[in-house]
């Protein structure tokens, strides 16, 4: 049995794929783009394919050069967000003298599935509200789990830049949780 | 930096924290705030929670969307032509 039949590659793990893809790149266009060229090289790769990893797990390893490529083309389209971009977004957090404007309120602690499963909604809505640039730059990091510094080296882009976005990520990602229900119910 | 740091400036301690080991000042400088700052402690935890969250591997049991079936037609037609070749 051959393990590598490309012709159904796109029903068995298209949508896979496409999840894994959409999670990181925030535009449906942008991971549609990422499946068809993954399957594209790894039609020309198959010869290569050492079969010890599953046909899934080993699509996914080229989906995941393919996110970085279009990310890295993207940037050289859209202008990287500057220092000065988003500085007064941050400045209503806080007051003049640094302190917070508004307490933070707690989290819930989420037990169910179900409770689980609709924050992650949350959270990958509020990801899709981030500026292109930074909700790529933040999901390589928080949901790839890639290092910074392979980040910036990937994206040509200087560390000071990469945490500065990465920063701004996560204040207006825990802002926008915050007004999205996760601090909802319970305490944590 | 100050002796203590602000709230803003704790933030992007905290948030450089959750990519690179902090140089010892500066990590000093956090641990200070911190220990009189009940907002910044839980920023500093809700910066790990969410980690914690976005890294559970959802992708396969999701129930997000998956392709849309232009696309889906769009790629096949794609795979074919370069099966074909």
């Amino acid at each position: 049995m051959n393990m590598l039949d490309a012709r159904t590659w796109l029903a068995d793990h298209g949508d896979y794929l496409f999840r894994v893809a959409r999670r990181q790149l925030h535009s449906d266009e942008l991971a549609e783009d990422a499946v068809q060229e993954t399957l594209l090289a790894a039609i020309e790769a198959q010869a290569r394919y050492a079969g010890d990893a599953s046909p899934r797990t080993w699509l996914t390893g080229i989906l995941k050069h393919k996110i970085v490529d279009l990310i890295r083309r993207q940037m050289r389209e859209a202008e990287i967000p500057r220092d000065e971009d988003g500085e007064e977004a941050i400045d209503s957090l806080f007051k003049q003298d640094g302190h917070w404007a508004e307490p933070l309120r707690p989290w819930g602690n989420p037990q169910t599935e179900a409770e689980l499963s609709q924050l992650r909604r949350v959270l990958d809505e509020c990801a899709d509200r981030l500026k292109p640039v930074m909700a790529q730059v933040f999901s390589l990091r928080e949901v790839a789990g890639m290092e910074t510094e392979e980040i910036c080296k990937e994206l040509n882009i200087t560390s000071t830049n990469c945490w500065v976005l990465l920063h701004r990520a996560r204040l207006f990602m825990r802002q926008c949780l915050e007004l999205n229900g996760f601090s909802k119910a319970g305490a944590a | 930096m100050k002796w203590i740091p602000t709230c803003r400036e704790t933030t992007k301690l905290a948030s450089r924290a959750m990519d690179e080991r902090l140089p010892f000042a500066d990590r000093m400088a956090m641990r200070l705030h911190l220990a009189i700052c009940e907002n910044c402690t839980r920023f500093n935890r809700q910066l790990q929670e969410m980690r914690r969250l976005f890294r559970v591997e959802t992708a396969a049991d999701d129930d997000a969307p998956g392709l849309a079936p232009e696309a889906r037609q769009r790629i096949a037609t794609e795979v074919h032509k370069k099966l074909g070749s």
